[in-house]
């Protein structure tokens, strides 16, 4: 029972339930900063961070959101860039410097690719995360 | 930049690693369950690595 009145006390919405979401697209785990949740903040913010680098260092392809030959190429380049949009900051940042990588053959570079739009990914988890405690239905 | 040149492995586990952590926190509400379901999924991701990687040599024979 008493457990219960924390947990309700600790779940209540916030004012603002899309400042914390729009910072976290912006920098990973920003959100959950301003949510007073700094441990899986910082968790959250080096795992994107540092999935976003790797995937830069392996020299992966940003997606350019363009009609392909074909349906499934479409859908992958448009798929593919919203991911890459979705890691905010990051994606800014990198494409203002300038950073163009050809599709090449290689293990590596595909990886690189995967790495990059997995960090959108994640990014999205956890700007979803943001706002489910933002809106008090998660501690 | 430098260039890193990870093998597949490698890869595979950091992959694994910053997935599971995200996975883990975004998935579960208290901080033990968030520990619990990060590591098994970090486990699962490993034990599908190395078992499609098997299946992988052992189907090209």
């Amino acid at each position: 029972m008493a457990q219960t009145t924390t947990a309700d006390q600790s779940a209540t919405p916030a004012k603002n339930v899309w400042l914390p979401i729009v910072a976290g697209w912006l920098i990973p785990g920003a959100g959950h900063f301003l949510l007073k949740k700094t441990g899986r903040g910082a968790l959250i913010f080096a795992s994107v961070v540092l999935m976003f680098l790797f995937g830069l260092f392996m020299r992966g392809i940003m997606f350019t959101p363009e009609k392909g030959p074909d349906y499934l190429t479409s859908l992958i380049n448009y798929g593919g860039s919203v991911c890459n949009l979705a890691a905010g900051a990051l994606y800014i940042v990198t494409v203002m410097f300038g950073y163009s990588q050809p599709d090449m053959a290689g293990a590596v570079h595909d990886y690189g690719t995967k790495f990059l739009v997995t960090a959108g990914l994640l990014n999205i988890l956890a700007m979803v995360d943001a706002w489910e405690i933002a809106t008090g239905k998660k501690e | 930049m430098p260039k890193l040149n990870l093998s597949h492995f490698e890869a595979a586990l950091l992959f694994s690693l910053f997935s599971s952590v995200v996975m883990g926190i975004t998935s579960k509400k208290t901080n033990r369950e968030q520990l619990n379901y990060g590591a098994y999924c970090f486990g699962c991701f490993v034990v599908a690595l190395f078992g499609i990687g098997w299946v992988m040599k052992l189907g090209h024979g």
